[in-house]
Protein backbone atom coordinates (compact mmCIF):
# COMPACT_ATOMS: atom_id res chain seq x y z
CA UNK A 1 0.00 0.00 0.00
CA UNK A 2 1.69 3.40 -0.92
CA UNK A 3 2.19 6.08 1.87
CA UNK A 4 -0.95 8.56 2.29
CA UNK A 5 1.23 11.87 2.28
CA UNK A 6 -0.46 14.57 4.88
CA UNK A 7 0.28 18.28 3.08
CA UNK A 8 2.15 20.66 5.97
CA UNK A 9 0.03 22.83 7.66
CA UNK A 10 2.15 25.56 6.50
CA UNK A 11 1.56 24.78 3.07
CA UNK A 12 -1.84 24.30 3.34
CA UNK A 13 -1.68 28.08 5.08
CA UNK A 14 0.20 29.83 2.81
CA UNK A 15 -2.57 28.33 -0.22
CA UNK A 16 -5.27 29.42 1.52
CA UNK A 17 -4.03 33.17 2.22
CA UNK A 18 -2.23 33.68 -1.01
CA UNK A 19 -6.04 32.59 -2.47
CA UNK A 20 -7.80 34.81 0.36
CA UNK A 21 -5.25 37.89 -0.68
CA UNK A 22 -6.03 37.78 -4.14
CA UNK A 23 -10.02 37.88 -3.62
CA UNK A 24 -9.26 40.62 -1.77
CA UNK A 25 -7.31 42.24 -3.87
CA UNK A 26 -9.91 41.85 -6.70
CA UNK A 27 -12.48 42.93 -4.51
CA UNK A 28 -10.68 46.37 -3.88
CA UNK A 29 -13.22 48.88 -4.56
CA UNK A 30 -15.72 47.19 -1.89
CA UNK A 31 -12.13 47.46 0.46
CA UNK A 32 -11.89 51.36 -0.36
CA UNK A 33 -15.68 51.70 1.05
CA UNK A 34 -13.95 50.55 4.34
CA UNK A 35 -10.86 52.53 4.50
CA UNK A 36 -13.63 56.08 3.43
CA UNK A 37 -15.91 55.89 6.30
CA UNK A 38 -13.61 56.34 9.09
CA UNK A 39 -11.15 58.54 6.53
CA UNK A 40 -14.46 60.83 6.13
CA UNK A 41 -15.42 60.89 9.34
CA UNK A 42 -11.56 61.96 10.63
CA UNK A 43 -11.80 64.89 8.25
CA UNK A 44 -15.04 66.57 8.50
CA UNK A 45 -14.00 66.35 12.34
CA UNK A 46 -11.04 68.72 12.25
CA UNK A 47 -12.73 70.90 14.58
CA UNK A 48 -12.99 68.65 17.11
CA UNK A 49 -9.28 67.86 16.85
CA UNK A 50 -8.67 71.08 18.56
CA UNK A 51 -11.80 71.07 21.23
CA UNK A 52 -11.73 66.93 21.98
CA UNK A 53 -8.34 66.30 21.02
CA UNK A 54 -6.51 63.95 18.54
CA UNK A 55 -6.90 60.88 20.30
CA UNK A 56 -10.72 61.59 20.31
CA UNK A 57 -10.63 61.95 16.56
CA UNK A 58 -8.56 59.30 16.01
CA UNK A 59 -10.29 56.56 18.21
CA UNK A 60 -13.71 57.16 16.92
CA UNK A 61 -12.83 57.18 13.35
CA UNK A 62 -10.91 53.91 13.65
CA UNK A 63 -13.28 52.20 15.69
CA UNK A 64 -15.96 52.58 12.83
CA UNK A 65 -13.12 51.25 10.33
CA UNK A 66 -13.17 48.17 12.45
CA UNK A 67 -17.07 48.01 12.38
CA UNK A 68 -17.27 48.08 9.05
CA UNK A 69 -13.93 45.65 8.57
CA UNK A 70 -15.73 42.90 10.93
CA UNK A 71 -19.30 43.88 10.57
CA UNK A 72 -19.53 43.80 6.65
CA UNK A 73 -16.14 42.75 4.87
CA UNK A 74 -15.81 39.38 7.13
CA UNK A 75 -19.43 38.09 7.69
CA UNK A 76 -20.47 39.02 3.98
CA UNK A 77 -17.59 36.95 2.66
CA UNK A 78 -18.31 34.24 4.62
CA UNK A 79 -21.60 34.08 4.25
CA UNK A 80 -21.77 34.06 0.61
CA UNK A 81 -18.47 31.44 0.40
CA UNK A 82 -21.02 29.38 2.54
CA UNK A 83 -23.66 29.55 0.28
CA UNK A 84 -21.60 28.95 -2.92
CA UNK A 85 -20.79 25.51 -1.43
CA UNK A 86 -16.89 27.11 -1.56
CA UNK A 87 -16.30 25.78 2.15
CA UNK A 88 -17.57 22.67 1.34
CA UNK A 89 -15.24 22.12 -1.33
CA UNK A 90 -12.29 23.11 1.08
CA UNK A 91 -13.23 21.07 3.31
CA UNK A 92 -13.36 17.57 1.49
CA UNK A 93 -9.48 18.59 0.98
CA UNK A 94 -7.12 17.94 3.81
CA UNK A 95 -7.07 21.21 5.05
CA UNK A 96 -8.24 21.27 8.73
CA UNK A 97 -11.57 23.54 9.62
CA UNK A 98 -9.49 25.92 11.59
CA UNK A 99 -6.85 26.54 8.66
CA UNK A 100 -9.86 27.78 6.60
CA UNK A 101 -11.02 30.42 9.04
CA UNK A 102 -7.75 31.53 10.28
CA UNK A 103 -6.72 32.22 6.71
CA UNK A 104 -9.64 34.09 6.42
CA UNK A 105 -9.20 36.03 10.20
CA UNK A 106 -5.51 36.71 9.00
CA UNK A 107 -6.77 38.44 5.75
CA UNK A 108 -9.04 40.31 7.86
CA UNK A 109 -6.38 41.56 10.80
CA UNK A 110 -4.13 42.88 7.65
CA UNK A 111 -6.87 45.17 6.93
CA UNK A 112 -7.00 46.39 10.34
CA UNK A 113 -3.61 46.78 10.18
CA UNK A 114 -4.09 49.01 6.85
CA UNK A 115 -7.15 50.99 8.15
CA UNK A 116 -5.26 51.85 11.52
CA UNK A 117 -2.03 53.29 8.98
CA UNK A 118 -4.45 54.88 6.69
CA UNK A 119 -5.64 56.75 9.50
CA UNK A 120 -2.52 57.65 10.89
CA UNK A 121 -1.54 58.86 7.59
CA UNK A 122 -4.50 61.16 6.94
CA UNK A 123 -4.61 62.49 10.55
CA UNK A 124 -1.23 63.45 9.93
CA UNK A 125 -1.50 64.58 6.70
CA UNK A 126 -4.64 66.73 6.78
CA UNK A 127 -4.89 67.34 10.77
CA UNK A 128 -0.55 67.16 11.60
CA UNK A 129 -1.73 64.80 14.46
CA UNK A 130 1.69 62.92 16.04
CA UNK A 131 1.70 60.33 18.70
CA UNK A 132 4.99 58.66 20.38
CA UNK A 133 6.19 55.52 19.07
CA UNK A 134 4.44 53.59 22.24
CA UNK A 135 1.19 55.58 21.10
CA UNK A 136 1.57 54.24 17.77
CA UNK A 137 2.40 50.63 18.44
CA UNK A 138 -0.15 50.37 21.54
CA UNK A 139 -2.81 51.57 19.32
CA UNK A 140 -1.94 48.90 16.42
CA UNK A 141 -2.36 46.76 19.45
CA UNK A 142 -5.38 47.38 20.87
CA UNK A 143 -6.45 48.19 17.15
CA UNK A 144 -6.06 44.27 17.00
CA UNK A 145 -7.96 43.54 19.73
CA UNK A 146 -10.74 45.99 19.53
CA UNK A 147 -11.07 44.68 15.50
CA UNK A 148 -11.30 41.38 17.12
CA UNK A 149 -14.90 42.18 18.80
CA UNK A 150 -16.33 42.90 15.35
CA UNK A 151 -15.00 39.77 14.09
CA UNK A 152 -16.54 37.99 16.67
CA UNK A 153 -20.12 39.95 16.50
CA UNK A 154 -19.81 39.04 12.45
CA UNK A 155 -19.16 35.96 13.58
CA UNK A 156 -22.35 35.63 15.48
CA UNK A 157 -24.77 36.79 12.94
CA UNK A 158 -23.17 33.80 9.99
CA UNK A 159 -23.34 31.66 13.09
CA UNK A 160 -27.13 32.30 13.72
CA UNK A 161 -28.22 33.45 9.98
CA UNK A 162 -27.97 31.23 7.44
CA UNK A 163 -29.32 33.27 4.26
CA UNK A 164 -26.79 35.27 3.20
CA UNK A 165 -28.92 38.19 2.05
CA UNK A 166 -30.39 38.04 5.35
CA UNK A 167 -27.03 38.29 6.96
CA UNK A 168 -25.86 41.15 5.08
CA UNK A 169 -28.43 43.26 5.41
CA UNK A 170 -28.69 42.29 9.27
CA UNK A 171 -24.99 43.18 8.91
CA UNK A 172 -25.65 46.94 7.72
CA UNK A 173 -28.67 47.16 10.35
CA UNK A 174 -26.12 46.64 12.80
CA UNK A 175 -23.43 48.75 11.15
CA UNK A 176 -25.80 51.75 11.44
CA UNK A 177 -27.03 51.05 14.70
CA UNK A 178 -22.94 51.28 15.98
CA UNK A 179 -22.64 53.95 13.60
CA UNK A 180 -25.41 56.52 14.90
CA UNK A 181 -25.89 55.53 18.26
CA UNK A 182 -21.53 55.81 18.71
CA UNK A 183 -21.34 58.47 17.50
CA UNK A 184 -24.73 60.61 19.00
CA UNK A 185 -24.84 58.66 21.86
CA UNK A 186 -20.96 58.64 23.01
CA UNK A 187 -20.96 62.56 22.36
CA UNK A 188 -24.29 62.33 25.26
CA UNK A 189 -26.56 64.05 22.53
CA UNK A 190 -28.86 60.85 22.86
CA UNK A 191 -29.09 61.42 27.16
CA UNK A 192 -26.88 60.55 29.54
CA UNK A 193 -28.02 56.78 29.62
CA UNK A 194 -27.40 56.41 26.69
CA UNK A 195 -24.04 57.95 26.61
CA UNK A 196 -23.65 55.83 29.75
CA UNK A 197 -24.34 52.24 28.03
CA UNK A 198 -22.66 53.36 24.61
CA UNK A 199 -19.21 53.82 26.79
CA UNK A 200 -19.63 50.02 28.36
CA UNK A 201 -21.17 48.75 24.61
CA UNK A 202 -18.75 46.85 22.15
CA UNK A 203 -18.59 50.10 20.37
CA UNK A 204 -17.52 52.55 23.56
CA UNK A 205 -14.95 50.00 25.13
CA UNK A 206 -13.27 50.00 22.18
CA UNK A 207 -12.56 53.50 21.48
CA UNK A 208 -11.76 53.91 25.09
CA UNK A 209 -8.92 51.53 24.83
CA UNK A 210 -7.81 52.72 21.67
CA UNK A 211 -7.73 56.08 22.62
CA UNK A 212 -5.93 55.81 25.87
CA UNK A 213 -3.20 53.58 23.42
CA UNK A 214 -2.71 56.57 21.45
CA UNK A 215 -1.54 58.68 24.48
CA UNK A 216 -0.28 55.62 27.28
CA UNK A 217 -0.33 57.85 29.60
CA UNK A 218 -3.81 58.62 29.97
CA UNK A 219 -4.33 54.65 31.07
CA UNK A 220 -6.39 54.67 33.91
CA UNK A 221 -8.52 51.67 36.24
CA UNK A 222 -11.47 52.73 33.71
CA UNK A 223 -8.98 52.10 30.25
CA UNK A 224 -8.26 48.73 32.32
CA UNK A 225 -11.76 47.84 32.75
CA UNK A 226 -12.86 48.80 29.22
CA UNK A 227 -9.92 46.14 28.36
CA UNK A 228 -11.50 43.40 30.33
CA UNK A 229 -15.05 43.83 28.99
CA UNK A 230 -13.43 43.98 25.39
CA UNK A 231 -11.97 40.82 25.83
CA UNK A 232 -15.28 39.31 27.46
CA UNK A 233 -17.27 40.58 24.54
CA UNK A 234 -14.77 38.49 22.27
CA UNK A 235 -15.26 35.66 24.32
CA UNK A 236 -18.52 35.57 24.59
CA UNK A 237 -19.45 36.43 20.56
CA UNK A 238 -16.92 33.90 19.72
CA UNK A 239 -18.58 30.93 21.36
CA UNK A 240 -21.67 31.83 20.14
CA UNK A 241 -20.69 32.41 16.58
CA UNK A 242 -18.51 29.55 16.90
CA UNK A 243 -20.48 27.26 18.42
CA UNK A 244 -23.77 27.81 15.98
CA UNK A 245 -21.60 28.06 13.15
CA UNK A 246 -22.76 25.98 9.85
CA UNK A 247 -20.61 25.20 7.39
CA UNK A 248 -23.17 24.57 4.48
CA UNK A 249 -26.58 26.92 4.39
CA UNK A 250 -28.85 23.79 3.99
CA UNK B 1 -11.98 -9.93 -11.41
CA UNK B 2 -8.14 -9.95 -11.84
CA UNK B 3 -5.64 -9.54 -8.36
CA UNK B 4 -5.20 -6.06 -9.12
CA UNK B 5 -8.26 -5.49 -8.42
CA UNK B 6 -9.21 -7.67 -5.08
CA UNK B 7 -7.14 -4.61 -3.18
CA UNK B 8 -10.05 -2.67 -1.60
CA UNK B 9 -9.38 1.10 -1.90
CA UNK B 10 -13.07 2.18 0.05
CA UNK B 11 -14.32 -0.36 2.60
CA UNK B 12 -18.04 1.19 4.03
CA UNK B 13 -19.65 -0.89 6.64
CA UNK B 14 -23.11 -0.66 8.91
CA UNK B 15 -23.26 3.11 7.50
CA UNK B 16 -25.69 5.05 9.72
CA UNK B 17 -26.46 8.55 8.91
CA UNK B 18 -28.75 10.57 10.50
CA UNK B 19 -30.71 14.17 10.64
CA UNK B 20 -32.58 14.76 13.48
CA UNK B 21 -35.00 11.89 13.99
CA UNK B 22 -34.87 11.24 10.10
CA UNK B 23 -32.51 7.76 9.28
CA UNK B 24 -31.34 9.05 5.90
CA UNK B 25 -28.38 6.17 5.69
CA UNK B 26 -29.45 2.75 7.45
CA UNK B 27 -26.85 0.67 8.09
CA UNK B 28 -25.49 0.63 4.34
CA UNK B 29 -22.43 -1.58 3.53
CA UNK B 30 -20.13 -1.62 0.25
CA UNK B 31 -16.69 -1.92 -0.31
CA UNK B 32 -14.98 -0.22 -3.78
CA UNK B 33 -11.63 -1.90 -5.26
CA UNK B 34 -8.85 -0.85 -6.92
CA UNK B 35 -8.73 -0.35 -10.98
CA UNK B 36 -13.13 -0.13 -10.51
CA UNK B 37 -15.29 2.40 -11.43
CA UNK B 38 -18.43 2.00 -8.63
CA UNK B 39 -21.35 3.76 -9.23
CA UNK B 40 -24.26 4.42 -6.56
CA UNK B 41 -27.75 4.50 -8.03
CA UNK B 42 -31.08 6.04 -6.64
CA UNK B 43 -33.97 8.30 -6.84
CA UNK B 44 -34.00 11.58 -5.42
CA UNK B 45 -33.53 11.36 -1.35
CA UNK B 46 -32.29 7.51 -1.37
CA UNK B 47 -29.30 8.87 0.67
CA UNK B 48 -26.75 8.37 -2.27
CA UNK B 49 -25.57 12.04 -1.49
CA UNK B 50 -25.43 11.60 2.32
CA UNK B 51 -23.39 8.46 2.10
CA UNK B 52 -21.26 10.40 -0.16
CA UNK B 53 -20.69 13.38 2.23
CA UNK B 54 -19.75 11.08 5.10
CA UNK B 55 -17.49 9.25 3.21
CA UNK B 56 -16.12 12.90 2.87
CA UNK B 57 -16.33 13.83 6.18
CA UNK B 58 -18.93 16.71 5.12
CA UNK B 59 -21.47 15.03 7.87
CA UNK B 60 -21.04 13.46 10.90
CA UNK B 61 -22.33 9.65 10.55
CA UNK B 62 -23.74 8.08 13.89
CA UNK B 63 -22.39 4.91 13.47
CA UNK B 64 -20.83 2.33 11.28
CA UNK B 65 -16.62 2.51 9.58
CA UNK B 66 -15.90 4.22 6.92
CA UNK B 67 -11.74 2.94 5.75
CA UNK B 68 -10.56 4.97 2.94
CA UNK B 69 -6.71 3.81 1.34
CA UNK B 70 -6.47 1.76 5.35
CA UNK B 71 -7.52 5.20 7.09
CA UNK B 72 -10.39 5.15 9.35
CA UNK B 73 -11.92 8.28 8.36
CA UNK B 74 -13.72 9.32 11.42
CA UNK B 75 -9.75 8.09 13.23
CA UNK B 76 -7.69 9.59 10.92
CA UNK B 77 -9.85 12.50 9.04
CA UNK B 78 -6.90 14.40 7.36
CA UNK B 79 -5.60 11.01 6.02
CA UNK B 80 -8.76 9.66 4.58
CA UNK B 81 -9.17 13.00 2.90
CA UNK B 82 -6.12 13.08 1.61
CA UNK B 83 -5.82 9.65 -0.09
CA UNK B 84 -9.30 10.85 -2.07
CA UNK B 85 -10.45 13.13 -4.57
CA UNK B 86 -13.76 14.41 -4.41
CA UNK B 87 -16.17 16.37 -6.92
CA UNK B 88 -19.06 17.70 -5.33
CA UNK B 89 -22.28 17.91 -6.84
CA UNK B 90 -22.05 21.63 -7.17
CA UNK B 91 -18.61 22.70 -6.96
CA UNK B 92 -18.39 26.21 -6.69
CA UNK B 93 -14.86 28.22 -6.33
CA UNK B 94 -13.91 31.58 -5.54
CA UNK B 95 -15.64 33.78 -8.33
CA UNK B 96 -12.52 36.11 -7.48
CA UNK B 97 -9.85 33.73 -8.66
CA UNK B 98 -8.59 32.36 -12.12
CA UNK B 99 -8.32 29.28 -13.23
CA UNK B 100 -4.89 29.03 -12.83
CA UNK B 101 -5.30 30.14 -9.05
CA UNK B 102 -7.77 27.83 -8.45
CA UNK B 103 -5.63 25.01 -9.58
CA UNK B 104 -2.57 26.56 -7.90
CA UNK B 105 -5.02 26.46 -4.19
CA UNK B 106 -5.65 23.25 -4.21
CA UNK B 107 -2.30 22.14 -5.34
CA UNK B 108 -1.06 23.50 -2.19
CA UNK B 109 -3.53 22.41 0.04
CA UNK B 110 -2.97 18.77 -1.24
CA UNK B 111 1.08 19.60 -0.97
CA UNK B 112 1.73 19.23 -4.42
CA UNK B 113 4.41 21.18 -6.35
CA UNK B 114 3.17 23.34 -9.42
CA UNK B 115 5.54 24.70 -11.46
CA UNK B 116 4.44 26.56 -14.41
CA UNK B 117 5.18 23.53 -16.93
CA UNK B 118 2.94 21.60 -15.06
CA UNK B 119 0.25 23.68 -15.10
CA UNK B 120 0.56 24.63 -18.33
CA UNK B 121 0.60 20.76 -18.96
CA UNK B 122 -2.45 20.24 -16.77
CA UNK B 123 -4.67 23.02 -19.09
CA UNK B 124 -4.01 21.65 -21.99
CA UNK B 125 -4.83 17.77 -21.12
CA UNK B 126 -8.46 19.37 -20.55
CA UNK B 127 -7.87 21.38 -23.82
CA UNK B 128 -8.44 24.41 -21.43
CA UNK B 129 -4.53 25.85 -22.29
CA UNK B 130 -6.16 29.33 -23.08
CA UNK B 131 -8.38 29.55 -20.14
CA UNK B 132 -5.54 29.87 -17.40
CA UNK B 133 -6.73 33.62 -16.67
CA UNK B 134 -10.40 33.53 -17.00
CA UNK B 135 -12.54 33.49 -13.71
CA UNK B 136 -14.08 29.87 -13.29
CA UNK B 137 -17.45 31.42 -13.36
CA UNK B 138 -16.29 32.60 -16.87
CA UNK B 139 -16.17 28.75 -18.17
CA UNK B 140 -18.72 26.98 -19.76
CA UNK B 141 -20.43 23.84 -18.12
CA UNK B 142 -18.46 21.17 -19.70
CA UNK B 143 -15.11 23.20 -18.64
CA UNK B 144 -16.31 23.87 -14.92
CA UNK B 145 -16.84 19.90 -14.63
CA UNK B 146 -13.49 19.49 -16.61
CA UNK B 147 -11.34 21.76 -14.11
CA UNK B 148 -13.36 20.40 -11.17
CA UNK B 149 -12.22 16.76 -12.37
CA UNK B 150 -8.60 17.93 -12.91
CA UNK B 151 -8.76 19.45 -9.47
CA UNK B 152 -10.29 16.43 -7.90
CA UNK B 153 -7.28 14.42 -9.10
CA UNK B 154 -4.61 16.71 -9.10
CA UNK B 155 -2.92 14.67 -6.20
CA UNK B 156 -2.80 11.51 -7.41
CA UNK B 157 -5.36 10.17 -5.00
CA UNK B 158 -6.34 6.04 -4.94
CA UNK B 159 -9.98 7.04 -4.22
CA UNK B 160 -12.22 9.93 -6.40
CA UNK B 161 -15.57 10.41 -5.64
CA UNK B 162 -17.62 12.00 -8.42
CA UNK B 163 -20.65 13.10 -7.12
CA UNK B 164 -23.10 13.43 -10.34
CA UNK B 165 -20.57 14.35 -12.49
CA UNK B 166 -22.06 14.63 -15.64
CA UNK B 167 -25.72 16.38 -14.69
CA UNK B 168 -26.42 19.05 -17.05
CA UNK B 169 -23.41 18.36 -19.65
CA UNK B 170 -23.77 17.66 -23.65
CA UNK B 171 -23.19 14.24 -24.86
CA UNK B 172 -20.16 15.32 -26.36
CA UNK B 173 -19.13 16.68 -22.97
CA UNK B 174 -20.28 13.85 -21.26
CA UNK B 175 -18.50 11.08 -23.51
CA UNK B 176 -15.70 13.12 -22.70
CA UNK B 177 -16.15 12.69 -19.24
CA UNK B 178 -16.74 9.39 -19.37
CA UNK B 179 -13.40 8.44 -21.19
CA UNK B 180 -11.37 10.84 -18.30
CA UNK B 181 -12.84 8.53 -15.48
CA UNK B 182 -11.76 5.49 -17.44
CA UNK B 183 -9.09 7.08 -17.40
CA UNK B 184 -8.34 7.24 -13.82
CA UNK B 185 -9.61 3.83 -13.95
CA UNK B 186 -6.62 2.71 -15.77
CA UNK B 187 -4.59 4.23 -13.45
CA UNK B 188 -5.31 2.36 -11.15
CA UNK B 189 -7.54 4.18 -8.62
CA UNK B 190 -10.41 3.32 -7.54
CA UNK B 191 -14.18 5.72 -8.49
CA UNK B 192 -16.75 5.81 -6.50
CA UNK B 193 -19.68 7.96 -8.90
CA UNK B 194 -23.13 8.83 -8.51
CA UNK B 195 -25.80 8.96 -10.90
CA UNK B 196 -29.51 9.21 -12.16
CA UNK B 197 -28.64 8.25 -15.86
CA UNK B 198 -28.97 4.86 -16.62
CA UNK B 199 -26.63 5.01 -19.86
CA UNK B 200 -24.03 6.03 -17.72
CA UNK B 201 -23.88 3.80 -15.13
CA UNK B 202 -24.02 0.80 -17.86
CA UNK B 203 -21.25 2.12 -19.88
CA UNK B 204 -19.11 3.15 -17.43
CA UNK B 205 -19.47 1.58 -14.44
CA UNK B 206 -17.88 -1.93 -13.20
CA UNK B 207 -20.30 -2.17 -10.24
CA UNK B 208 -23.50 -0.16 -9.21
CA UNK B 209 -25.36 -0.56 -5.75
CA UNK B 210 -28.97 0.75 -5.89
CA UNK B 211 -29.75 2.61 -2.56
CA UNK B 212 -33.46 3.48 -1.51
CA UNK B 213 -35.10 4.60 1.34
CA UNK B 214 -31.19 4.76 2.55
CA UNK B 215 -30.25 1.22 2.10
CA UNK B 216 -28.69 -0.77 -0.81
CA UNK B 217 -30.92 -2.85 -2.21
CA UNK B 218 -28.81 -4.92 -4.44
CA UNK B 219 -24.84 -4.61 -5.65
CA UNK B 220 -23.44 -6.26 -8.70
CA UNK B 221 -22.52 -5.64 -12.07
CA UNK B 222 -25.03 -3.75 -14.26
CA UNK B 223 -25.51 -6.86 -16.76
CA UNK B 224 -25.56 -9.47 -13.58
CA UNK B 225 -28.34 -7.28 -12.50
CA UNK B 226 -30.02 -7.15 -15.73
CA UNK B 227 -29.81 -11.14 -16.02
CA UNK B 228 -30.90 -11.56 -12.59
CA UNK B 229 -34.45 -9.43 -12.81
CA UNK B 230 -35.05 -9.78 -16.18
CA UNK B 231 -37.65 -12.37 -16.21
CA UNK B 232 -39.37 -10.53 -12.81
CA UNK B 233 -42.81 -9.00 -14.02
CA UNK B 234 -42.11 -6.78 -12.10
CA UNK B 235 -39.43 -5.42 -14.30
CA UNK B 236 -41.25 -6.98 -17.61
CA UNK B 237 -43.98 -4.53 -16.42
CA UNK B 238 -42.36 -1.48 -16.87
CA UNK B 239 -39.89 -2.38 -19.83
CA UNK B 240 -40.77 -0.01 -22.87
CA UNK B 241 -38.43 -1.04 -25.33
CA UNK B 242 -38.88 -4.85 -26.16
CA UNK B 243 -35.83 -5.34 -24.06
CA UNK B 244 -35.01 -5.34 -20.45
CA UNK B 245 -32.49 -2.21 -19.39
CA UNK B 246 -30.86 -1.34 -16.26
CA UNK B 247 -33.69 1.66 -15.96
CA UNK B 248 -36.04 -1.27 -16.30
CA UNK B 249 -34.23 -3.28 -13.29
CA UNK B 250 -34.03 0.02 -11.52
CA UNK B 251 -37.44 1.52 -11.46
CA UNK B 252 -38.95 -1.61 -10.60
CA UNK B 253 -36.16 -2.20 -7.71
CA UNK B 254 -37.18 1.28 -6.58
CA UNK B 255 -40.89 2.03 -7.51
CA UNK B 256 -42.26 4.12 -10.55
CA UNK B 257 -43.37 6.88 -7.81
CA UNK B 258 -41.91 10.07 -8.16
CA UNK B 259 -39.35 11.27 -5.45
CA UNK B 260 -39.60 14.50 -4.13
Amino acid sequence: MEETIIPKTSTVLAALLKADFTTLWRNRRAVVMVFLVPIVILVSWKDLVAKMGAAFALSNSLTYGLIAIGLMGYTNSIARDRDKGIFQRLRVAPAPNWTIMMSRIFVQLSMIALVTTAIFVVGYDYDKITLTPTGYALTYLTAIVGGAVYLALGQVIVGLIKNPETVNSTSRLVYFTFVIVGMFGGMGMLGKQVEQMTQWSPYGTVKTIMAAGMVPGSWTMDTTNALLVTLGYTLVFAVIGIKNFKWNTK
Amino acid sequence: MDNNQSESILKVSDLCVQYGIFKAVKEVSFDVRKGEIFGLLGPNGAGKTSTLSAIEGLIEYQSGTVIVDGHNAKEKPLYARAAMGVQLQSTSFQPELKVSEILQLFAGIYGVKLTNEKLTAILKDISLEDAAGKRFGQLSGGQQQRVSLVISTIHNPRLVLLDEPTTGLDPQSRRQLWERIEAIRERGHAVVLTTHSMEEAESVCDRIGIIDHGKVITIDTPQALIEKHKNDPEVIAVSRKGRVTLEDVFIALTGKEVRA
